[in-house]
């Protein structure tokens, strides 16, 4: 670990437990589609989301391959791993730990999606694709700080990709696709300005921030952090049986989550909330059964309890409630909250 | 092969894939439209295609292709390599025999879209550009979506589509749960889903490809074809391509279900496919919201319509001799036995929302391309920053070179120039610029009249209608929308300005009526908010449309009359870059026309809130076809 790369541990982070809890569910099952973190200023969600980092599980990548394709997921697969794959089946693997990759707002088209490599098309006299933000978030977590700034035509191109799982350019001469699966983490501070609803819809869960309110806490946040600035590899080793404690229980529920069928109950439970809301996909029926999956599977169980479910809807309906831009919704948490406790009483 | 989601796994939506049959049964319907909000399964059905016609592909178009990947440019490497000028293929040349995938349509740029819908239809493609000119023949099926809320095609280009079916909503709990069921094994083992339904696939692939083989001994009898013509003029679709299109899918229909002869349900289904999306004004739909008609009295109204309030009898505005009369003037009849009203604050419905005309000025900005909903006004950027449309001669200073172009522009010559060890050598003449094209991005500020007078007559009601149209509308070409208002003693910001109105409507409904009217003091806060701070940068457009009927009864700074302070306020405010818009709601006889003056001051365009929804596109219009093809 080099000194000037030492993220703050996530263990240290005092209280903001839902913001941790959708951070963790979507390592365990990163179909639930990400997670947008809205705050103020200074409520730690940069920092959370960059101390992920530290937690997150290890795979086995094909060698060589930019787009970091695993072998044992041949639905995702890079055009050159897939002939690979079709030739002899076996080739040689590396480990590689998943990662954030940050998506500045400056970020220009060609660079996000990926280009003409003109080196190489001077030099070589041939068209290569150079790869994008989008190829190096492959597998990985793409983060956005301040996603509510982002320009529109990035955004198109981010909902593009999150959509199919794979980057389509079709632009300044270059036809190239590849696999492009990336857990969507954004953050914003919402007085900036809100989200465009499509964005919206296409985060996973939603977690609201607030600043810590509990003066026993405050002061704990500022005694770590001071105790973290002077020395933070001293501060790290401090916490390392925490972390350790966090990634054995994220790696242990990622292997659970794989074996876990939803019940008929979390099924009906998830479509009767749903048609409460009167939402028209079915983003919010799904994201509400894998969120309950996954939260069960990080506390060690396999089957999906109340509490679980009660979670997941805190963290997966909020931004759903008020569906098409200009309905008013009839609903709050507190009727989902009581028509899930009838469905399990 | 990445595995497709199986179009028979898809749960519900039987009239949208009985569509995607017909065109897929026909080689004569060549585009369709399937819309659908967030998350209804657009993408997984249109995806789903391909795994009913082996052999097919589904090409992806995404949304911000350019030019020379659409319709193909200078085969680069063979010109470099051997000095031969061949054209390489675009993607519509390469979906020939294949389907074309075109997700969020109406969010692609209008060139694109243009060039797609016209060699789909005539299945042609030219290209005429970076010396090469190219014919091709190209021949496939446009599959594209759309989710209306984030804006519309114009008319002419839904006009283009064959086809166009809207996704139902699916309120059954078991569908629903089903959808969930498959949705998961899928997303765990797709293999095992396909195996599910492997039956089901081929047999519909069976049925497809018999479809084809028959369609040519299919036939319309007489009396049939005369009924999808008088459907269209029932509807008012304009033009033919409604007819041609619902006499294909008709026979489509006809030949998927064996039959040789088209049948009164293979019409009635047709003509839903064919022509709800070309439909126009129906002549006698209910005229929206004017003012003067009131909607019938709803019991719960009833109540406020006894004691309308009167603010200009209950609260005389401090008026200097000249306006007097005219506050006499008002007193007519009809309001006279009205009994003077107690002093609330009373809160009244959204009235129904319509299609916004366009009420923003926009030939006062000569850079801008023409403004549609579902893009914002784009202007060409000035800087390196925004979206690459296209490239030209560089100019004087050659910061933002076009790469692909200046390649290309070069590729033709390499046999003959000195490389000096480079694979390519590039003159000047061959430097080609970035044409890079960004969104205006728009702020509108609506300055709403919250007094007790937009409370006669349930006015308010109306207004509040077209706040939510103007807010829709806005939202749509991606604008940033704030809201102010102002009632009693002064102005409240309820929405600063925001990409995401979708809390003003929940601040409209609870938005109180009554008091004074301080128009002077809203417009000069308005006009601050525009131009210091944050919203006052002058890369954009400001506008601020005013909903009042012009009427001011409380002074902002000094004692001269409201009315004088209001016009010499206007006047100076008109002179800064920010443009106004007046939505005048007085109503009733007689007029006083002070919306009339003020916008005169402000040198703001005029309309009066009927105008507004002037092209109201009756709503329920699916009443002819819809309900038929439902009950069969």
């Amino acid at each position: 670990m080099s000194g000037e790369n030492v993220v703050y541990p996530f263990s240290a982070i005092v209280g903001q437990d839902d913001m941790k809890d959708a951070l963790m569910a979507n390592i365990v099952l990163p179909s639930i589609g990400g997670v947008l973190i809205r705050g103020e200023k200074g409520t730690a969600k940069s920092t959370s989301v960059r101390a992920l980092a530290d937690l997150l599980p290890e795979r086995e990548v094909i060698k060589g391959c930019i787009f970091r394709c695993s072998p044992s997921d041949t639905r995702n697969l890079c055009e050159s791993c897939r002939e690979i794959l079709a030739g002899n089946g076996h080739p040689e693997t590396v480990p590689a730990r998943m990662r954030v990759v940050e998506l500045p707002l400056c970020a220009t088209e060609d660079r996000v999606a990926g280009t003409l490599d003109i080196e190489h098309a001077i030099t070589k006299g041939t068209r290569k694709f150079e790869p994008g933000v989008l190829a190096s978030a492959n597998g990985n977590i793409l983060y956005v700080d301040e996603v509510n700034l982002l320009d529109d035509h990035i955004v198109d191109l981010l909902l593009d990709a999150a959509a199919m799982g794979v980057n389509f350019v079709e632009r300044e001469g270059i036809s190239y696709s590849h696999p492009a699966r990336f857990l969507l983490v954004g953050t914003m501070n919402p007085e900036e300005g809100d989200l465009r609803p499509q964005l919206l819809d296409r985060f996973g869960l939603v977690v609201d921030v607030e600043g810590e309110r509990d003066t026993a806490k405050r002061s704990e946040i500022v005694k770590r952090r001071l105790a973290f600035e002077p020395d933070p590899p001293a501060f790290l080793k401090q916490y390392e049986a925490e972390q350790q404690k966090i990634r054995s229980r994220i790696l242990a529920a990622r292997q659970l989550v794989r074996t876990m069928e939803p019940d008929d109950h979390l099924i009906d439970t998830a479509v009767k909330v749903s048609l409460s809301l009167g939402v028209d996909g079915h983003r919010s029926d799904l994201t509400l059964v894998k969120t309950s999956l996954a939260l069960a599977a990080l506390d060690g169980r396999s089957t999906v309890g109340k509490e679980h479910i009660l979670k997941a809807a805190g963290l997966a309906l909020p931004h759903r409630m008020r569906r098409r831009p200009f309905e008013e919704s009839r609903v709050d948490i507190g009727t989902i909250h009581s028509l899930i406790e009838e469905c399990y009483s | 092969m990445t595995p497709r989601f199986p179009f028979s796994a898809i749960t519900g939506q039987q009239q949208a894939k009985k569509a995607l049959l017909c065109a897929l049964a026909s080689d004569e319907i060549r585009s369709i439209l399937i819309t659908g909000n967030c998350g209804t399964g657009k993408s997984v059905l249109a995806r789903s295609l391909e795994t009913i016609v082996p052999g097919k592909r589904l090409l992806n178009l995404p949304l911000n292709v350019t030019n020379d990947r659409l319709l193909g440019s200078i085969d680069m490497d063979a010109a470099v390599s051997t000095g031969v000028i061949r054209h390489s293929p675009g993607i519509l040349e390469q979906a020939n025999r294949h389907i074309l995938y075109a997700d969020d349509i109406n969010l692609m740029d209008e060139g694109a879209v243009t060039s797609l819908l016209n060699t789909a239809e005539t299945g042609e493609v030219i290209c005429e550009r970076e010396s090469i000119s190219h014919r091709a023949r190209t021949q496939f099926l446009l599959v594209a979506t759309m989710n209306p809320a984030e804006g519309e095609l114009s008319p002419a280009q839904m006009d283009r589509f064959d086809l166009c079916i809207g996704l139902d909503s699916i309120g059954e709990e078991e569908m629903r749960g089903a959808i969930i069921r498959n949705q998961l094994v899928f997303e765990r083992e797709p293999e095992t889903l396909s195996r599910h339904y492997g039956e089901q696939e081929s047999a519909l692939t069976k049925t497809v490809a018999a479809a084809r083989d028959r369609l040519p001994y299919v036939s319309i009898p007489e009396g049939h074809a005369g009924l999808i013509a008088s459907v269209c003029l029932e509807l008012g679709v304009a033009g033919q391509r409604g007819d041609l299109a619902a006499a294909r899918a008709a026979k489509a229909l006809a030949a998927l279900d064996s039959r040789d002869s088209v049948e009164f349900d293979d019409i009635k289904l047709a003509t839903l496919f064919a022509l709800e999306h070309r439909r126009r004004e129906i002549p006698d739909a209910p005229p929206p919201v004017p003012p003067q008609n009131k909607p019938p009295k709803q019991d719960n109204e009833r109540e406020q319509e006894k004691n309308p309030p009167e603010p200009d009898q209950s609260n005389p505005p401090q008026e200097d001799p000249d306006t007097q009369p005219e506050t006499n003037q008002e007193r007519d009849p009809e309001k006279k036995k009205n009994l003077p009203p107690p002093l609330r604050d009373q809160i009244f419905a959204i009235g129904s929302p319509f299609e916004v005309i366009r009420y923003l000025n926009e030939s006062s900005q000569k850079t801008t391309r023409k403004q549609k909903s579902g893009r914002r006004t784009r202007v060409i950027s000035s800087d390196a920053s925004g979206h690459y449309r296209s490239f030209r001669f560089p100019g004087k200073n050659r910061h933002d070179i076009a790469i692909d172009a200046t390649l290309r522009a070069a590729a033709p010559y390499q046999c003959s120039r000195e490389k000096h060890g480079l694979a390519i050598s590039v003159r000047k003449t061959d430097l080609r610029e970035k044409v890079r094209e960004k969104k205006t991005a728009h702020t509108i500020l609506f300055l709403v009249d919250a007094s007790g007078s937009m409370g006669a007559r349930k006015r308010m009601v109306a207004v509040k209608g077209a706040i939510v149209s103007l807010l829709t509308d806005a939202y749509q070409k991606r604008d940033r929308v704030g809201m102010m208002v102002f009632r009693g003693s002064g102005s409240r910001l309820l929405l600063p300005p925001t990409k995401s109105p979708d809390l003003a409507i929940q601040l409209l409904q609870a938005l109180p009526t009554g008091g004074m009217t301080p128009l002077t003091q809203g417009l000069a806060d308005a006009f601050e908010l525009l131009t210091r701070g944050r919203f006052a940068s002058s890369d954009e457009n400001r506008s601020i449309v005013i909903l009042s009927d012009g009427r001011v009864n409380v002074s902002w700074k000094d004692t001269r009359s409201p009315y004088e302070e209001l016009r010499d306020l206007a006047r100076n405010v008109s002179e800064s870059d920010i443009r106004f818009v007046v939505v005048d709601t007085e109503e009733g006889f007689p007029r006083l026309g002070r919306a009339r003056a003020l916008a005169g001051d402000l040198g703001a365009t005029y309309f009066r809130l009927e105008a507004l929804c002037s092209r109201h596109l009756a709503g329920a219009v699916q009443g002819v076809v819809y309900q038929g093809g439902r009950t069969s």
